[in-house]
């Protein structure tokens, strides 16, 4: 048996190695590893051995199996380098005039969704901001008056940069999970008063399905100005919603808890399709809840070196995602970058 | 936290459950289900700590509904140790600071049966399972007060006393749940002379559990660090109804009422209170905060009268002094001392959210943005980027979003070497771990899910955020702008020239004149770098075979990237 399989192994191992072409070798495959192949029938032969000739024979038929496997796999990038050298005879000329079609072009969603959005609150001074995705621990938690270990930090649960490399203990540089890091960066650049937006991806740990993505896209509007007050928030909230949902939409104010803000305000609109009687998508309660605000909190004002006595602020934020799948009866988060041409084509025309 | 109706009912005078359901998301906390059993508070990240107790649920309920509670606080004159002479457990405490209060209570005469079907009921309606009458007291009062309770067996532990200290490297501990958990030195331990009898606030021992024969119970009640636990907990992935308790802050008031509660539950199944320990200060610190009318009024955006404010406050538990009118303008001032259970409420403007709940967000008005506009800050990047992907869909392109990082797939087909990479430390998978310095194997990554869907024609493009593009490079970050074209031909090149070129020509980007190059992703001919004022900014050409065949894309691919920070529009 061991001749045998030796037999085997070395006139497949000539077939191969002198064979030109993948179609060679496909058949070589087929002839060892196919339904009726000799590697795939030898082993009903081992019943008439004895156990010593199998412990022998076994680990040998493995190795013989897996040489010849890769031998084929070899063969094939041998052949594949060589078609790869032929490339060096294909020329381009970029000055050939070609016939193309003309191909219909699409934007993103959550970009057609930004650009709404930069222009609503365009509209009302609100002007934009870019701040970093790799941020440290301080601006996206600290300053926000999160401090390490505060229960409030299991919203929030986090991707953390690998970041002795760069002179940063590990921990303390992080993917933003919020746009609510931009706060830190627009208080500490802008003059007062600021009427600031910050819109990107933020991250999260977060296993993936229809409803839970590890990214996503926030938008963040930060407001500071003398005497503003949770009346100006209402203001925001129904100017946004009444001219991204449309005129008839109302908009409510509810307690809700984030560290960074006090009063918090969570945002409802009435849901916009059932109009508040309750359906499939509000999960009958008639609204949904649409957005996150409140007023910035004294000690995150403080933390960007401004003062709580004579300024207040407003940080109003959103995800752009949870939106759309509302407005456009999306039904899976992981559509909007699984890079699926088709949806994306598909919400485009809808939304035209 | 699921708050039991029946329960509630017990504590609060209620005529129907209708205005609660209502009220409770409008005023206090959103509700993760509703059902005729019970109402589950979403507490999730949530700062309400006195929302983890049914008393503290129930003084809620009462303000937001305005009714009454059917208890009284609990007078500390008429705790069950008060006016005995007990003797002391042995309990010694090694680090005060991580353990403010610890109390133990011994309490002999106990049988270990199942508990009363009232009993059962309530834990249920909490979702709590009953166990058996001696652990089921530490449930039904840890629901009532908010205060988390442990019952050792007596006979179990050496000596009968207690040592709360810190782990040693190495230590391990059988958990109740029968598994053994290694501890770390900032682990706060439970123990007896000879070995760990509990970690701190997170589980009990397997080998000091109550069992049918208990008859002697040590019972503990107390406040340990919050920040300690909640990394103990969270490490060894135990995250209990207690745990949670512990972090979210405790009072030493709610503790004193527990023990005393659970004692004479003790005392009614048949058992004494015989020895007691008390260690640590028992006084919670009190708050005193000031309050103005003005500041109310203005941060709310309305005008509510002096009455109306203190109207909220006072329904909510809260005690006002008003300060002296004659040192103050309008008499229009307070010094508020929330009650001991609102361990949230610190400053000012936490007092103004109480008034705004009480007085219904809703009820807010919307007045419009006060000021003028700020002046205009640069909106280059955004508006360029804006019009960049106007002009990419103009020409027939698809824009697409994909991850910033770089999936299994891309690392291997791309030979890319890692430690020039990004990395995540926790990565949710491998798929999570390395985040992308270019954005065109992404593309190729898109390209190649489409067409095994059968797509013959593809052109996308993405911009966006890379990271760590150069190894030399101080910033971390650096927006990309990356195209492809596949069109099931030979040779995509010039028609995706094509397509570029007056895009190229309005951002004056040329096509370098040396056609040399050493890049084993791209096609050794097909290929130029993109200059602008004679500088690379980045490069288009034919995806190498290799790497189109790596992926299985049976056809050529073309692909241009350019940096845009070194655009200037």
């Amino acid at each position: 048996m061991e001749d045998k399989l030796d037999g085997i192994l070395q006139s497949y191992k000539t077939k191969i190695s002198s064979s030109l072409s993948f179609n060679e070798l496909d058949e070589i495959f087929l002839s060892l590893f196919g339904k009726n192949g000799e590697l795939t029938i030898i082993p009903k032969e081992f019943s008439s051995l004895s156990v010593e000739e199998k412990k022998v024979v076994g680990p040998l038929f493995n190795q013989i199996k897996q040489d010849l496997e890769k031998a084929i796999n070899d063969k094939r990038q041998e052949i594949r380098e060589e078609e790869y050298k032929k490339l060096d005879q294909e020329t381009i000329d970029f000055n050939t005039q070609v016939e193309f079609k003309k191909r219909k072009g699409q934007l993103h969603p959550l970009t057609e969704f930004e650009n709404e959005i930069t222009r609503i609150f365009g509209e009302l001074g609100f002007q934009r901001f870019d701040a970093p995705l790799i941020d440290t621990d301080y601006n996206n938690f600290e300053v926000l008056n999160i401090p390490e270990d505060h229960p409030a930090r299991d919203l929030w649960d986090t991707l953390y940069i690998d970041s002795t490399k760069y002179s940063v203990p590990n921990g303390k540089l992080l993917l933003r999970t919020h746009t609510s890091n931009s706060q830190i960066h627009i208080m500490k650049n802008l003059e007062l008063p600021i009427r600031a937006m910050n819109i990107g991806s933020v991250f999260r740990h977060e296993n993936l399905d229809a409803r839970h993505e590890h990214t996503f896209s926030h938008f963040e509007l930060v407001y500071i100005d003398k005497g503003l007050s949770m009346a100006n928030l209402q203001f925001l909230s129904e100017y946004f919603f009444k001219r991204y949902l449309g005129e008839d939409t109302e908009v409510r104010l509810r307690p809700k808890y984030y560290p960074f803000v006090e009063p918090t305000a969570g945002i409802d609109a009435l849901c916009i399709f059932c109009k508040g009687k309750g359906c499939k998508v509000c999960g009958d309660l008639g609204w949904i809840e649409l957005a996150g605000a409140g007023m910035i909190h004294p000690n995150v004002l403080k933390n960007g070196g401004i003062d709580p006595e004579v300024y207040t602020g407003i940080a109003w934020g959103t995800g752009l995602e949870r939106i759309l799948m509302v407005k456009k009866g999306i039904n899976d988060v992981r559509l909007f970058r699984n890079g699926d041409i088709n949806f994306l084509k598909g919400v485009g025309d809808e939304s035209k | 936290m699921k708050v039991s109706k029946s329960w509630l009912k017990d504590l609060v005078e209620l005529d129907g459950f209708e205005n609660v359901e209502r009220l409770l998301p409008m005023r206090t906390i959103g509700t993760k289900e509703v059902t005729s059993d019970f109402i589950e508070l979403d507490m999730k990240g949530y700062n309400r700590a006195d929302l983890l107790s049914l008393r503290g649920v129930a003084y809620e309920v009462a303000a937001i509904t305005d009714s009454k509670v059917k208890f009284g606080e609990p007078k500390e004159s008429e705790y069950i140790w008060v006016e005995k002479s007990l003797d002391g457990v042995k309990a010694q405490v090694q680090d005060e600071d991580l353990v403010p209060l610890y109390c133990v209570a011994k309490i002999e005469g106990l049988k270990v049966q199942a508990s009363s079907q009232d009993w059962v009921k309530k834990l249920e309606g909490s979702g709590v399972r009953s166990v058996n009458n001696i652990a089921d007291v530490t449930n039904l009062v840890m629901l009532e007060y908010g205060q988390p309770l442990h019952a050792f067996d007596a006979g179990k532990v050496q000596d009968e006393s207690i040592i709360v200290r810190r782990a040693k490297k190495g230590e391990k501990i059988t958990t109740l749940d029968g598994k053994e958990r290694e501890l770390l030195e900032d682990d706060i331990l439970i123990t007896d002379p000879k070995k760990a009898i509990g970690i701190a606030g997170v589980m009990g021992g397997k080998d000091s559990e109550v069992v049918e024969d208990t008859q002697t119970i040590l019972l503990e009640a107390a406040i340990f660090d919050p920040k300690s636990l909640r990394k103990t907990s969270q490490r060894l992935g135990l995250t209990s109804e207690a745990s949670k308790r512990f972090y979210h802050g405790l009072t030493k008031k709610r503790l004193l009422q527990a023990l005393d509660a659970a004692t004479k539950m003790y005392e009614q199944l048949g058992g004494r209170l015989t020895a007691l320990t008390i260690k640590g200060d028992t006084e919670d610190s009190i708050r005193k905060i000031p309050l103005t009318l003005n500041k109310t009024n203005s941060l709310m955006g309305v005008s509510l009268a002096h009455n109306q404010v203190e109207g909220y406050l006072r329904k909510l538990n809260f005690s006002l002094d008003a300060l002296d009118p004659d040192t103050t303008a309008s008499g229009d001032s307070w010094i508020i001392s929330p009650p001991y259970w609102r361990l949230d409420v610190e400053i000012e403007e936490d007092l103004i959210e109480e008034a705004a709940r009480m007085y219904g967000y809703e009820n807010i008005p919307s007045k419009e943005l006060p000021g003028s506009p700020p002046e205009k800050i640069g909106q280059t990047l955004f508006e360029m980027i804006y019009n960049l992907k106007s002009s990419l869909v103009d020409n027939g392109f698809t824009e697409v979003q994909t991850y910033s990082f770089f999936s299994t797939k891309i690392l291997n087909n791309m030979d890319y070497k890692k430690d020039e990479l990004i990395k995540v430390s926790n990565p949710i998978s491998s798929e999570t771990e390395y985040l992308r310095n270019h954005l065109w194997p992404n593309l190729l990554e898109v390209i190649d899910k489409n067409a095994r869907q059968g797509m013959e024609d593809i052109a996308i493009f993405e911009v966006g955020k890379v990271f760590k593009p150069k190894e030399n490079d101080k910033s971390l970050e650096k927006y990309k702008l990356a195209a492809a074209l596949y069109d099931n031909s030979p040779n995509p090149l010039p028609t995706f020239y094509q397509l570029l070129k007056n895009f190229l020509e309005t951002l004056n980007i040329t096509l370098d004149d040396n056609t040399e190059h050493q890049k084993t992703h791209f096609h050794p001919k097909r290929f130029r770098r993109l200059l602008l004022s004679g500088t690379k900014i980045g490069k288009i050409g034919e995806v190498h075979k290799r790497a189109t065949d790596k992926f299985g894309i049976a056809k050529r691919v073309a692909i241009l990237e350019i940096s845009l920070e070194k655009l200037n529009l």
